[in-house]
């Protein structure tokens, strides 16, 4: 094998181990809160993949839920698309606001496994 | 952590206002019910006009002569009240458990005028609480249970502003703030923070009695 073509290889390598990792959100630390414009409180922290190792979460769909007329359908996902597109910034269509959406997912979760953040700045740190 | 949370969020959120409502409902019927046995001429001369007239006087600042007599005070305590009532009702972190709780939500204060709001509310705590070591004429009608009442006004105002900055403690605090809260909600009919409910009884007894018996006014 050529060196060339060697470095071609490495360099294909190198290129799809960054884009991979970036879109598997490996270095998420705060939600991304620029779709409510002025946001009143700090963007939330959380830390994608060491939040789910923490909490054993395999499944997607615990938190990346699909609902349709008000039932969760049990084996769709939603982690191809922003929270954004189904909850508005103000309720909408019976669908939670995006404040509210956030809240219930992660506090109403947390609550029910009597683990994790429950107080405004435990998560909205300043 | 989330066992104390979820009692002092919960069941005892629910058992604060339960006792606040019943507890003013009881507490103005009480006041009717003991008017109707003890007194009831006062219905005959109670009037819609002279009632208004000095709820009116007494709600604007500097309309009555008290109040021009006093200027501090009558500032201090305009400030103090309105803060205390729009900040619980009106801040963002309440609406938020009112709309999780209930699907109902309002418009909310910004941040940072609840944040100076409170603090007005705190450091006229301080004031009424100088103001009763101070003041001779004060002093002399001051009893054990006006600090006490001080005390379960300014304890929910000091522990949310320590817990929204965030300081050490936060946790713990803000379970604080929940239980100062639910204190100051209970004592509102069961002590004399029931000014709340009566002072418009008051003042339109005062004012109907000085408009339509001694043919003069309350403010």
């Amino acid at each position: 094998m050529s060196k060339t073509v060697l470095v071609i290889k490495w360099a294909v390598f190198i290129l799809i181990f960054i884009t991979s990792s970036a879109l598997c959100q490996y270095d998420m630390v705060e939600i991304d809160n620029s779709v409510f414009g002025d946001p009143a409180r700090p963007p939330s922290v959380f830390e994608h993949d060491a939040h789910n190792e923490n909490a054993g979460l395999d499944e997607c769909n615990i938190c990346h839920h699909v609902y349709e007329d008000g039932k969760k359908l049990e084996y769709e996902s939603s982690e191809d698309m922003y929270c954004s597109d189904c909850h508005s910034v103000k309720s909408e269509n019976g669908s939670p606001s995006l404040r509210k959406a956030f809240h219930m997912n992660c506090k109403g979760c947390h609550l029910e496994q009597k683990a994790g953040p429950v107080l405004c700045g435990e998560c909205h740190r300043k | 952590m989330h066992t104390i949370y979820q009692f002092v969020s919960g069941p005892l959120a629910w058992i604060a206002f339960i006792l606040f409502a019943g507890g003013c409902i009881y507490r103005v019927a009480a006041l009717l019910h003991t008017v109707y046995q003890k007194e009831r001429f006062i219905f005959s001369y109670m009037s819609w006009r002279h009632s208004l007239n000095s709820i009116f006087h007494w709600i604007i600042p500097f309309a009555s002569v008290n109040s021009r007599k006093h200027p501090v005070m009558t500032v201090v305590t305009f400030v103090f009240h309105i803060s205390l009532i729009l900040v619980p009702i009106f801040l963002l972190s309440h609406i938020v458990l009112w709309d999780e709780a209930w699907n109902i939500t309002w418009p909310a204060l910004p941040d940072g005028l609840a944040d100076v709001m409170t603090v007005l509310v705190i450091l006229s705590c301080v004031f009424f609480l100088a103001r009763r070591i101070v003041l001779p004429e004060v002093k002399y009608v001051t009893s054990a249970s006006d600090y006490v009442i001080l005390a379960i006004v300014a304890a929910p105002f000091i522990t949310g502003f320590y817990a929204y900055h965030q300081w050490p403690g936060y946790s713990f605090v803000m379970i604080l703030h929940i239980l100062a809260g639910e204190i100051m909600l209970i004592a509102i009919p069961f002590s004399r923070l029931r000014h709340m409910l009566f002072s418009v009884f008051t003042r339109a007894y005062m004012g109907s009695e000085f408009g339509g018996v001694r043919h003069a006014r309350d403010w």
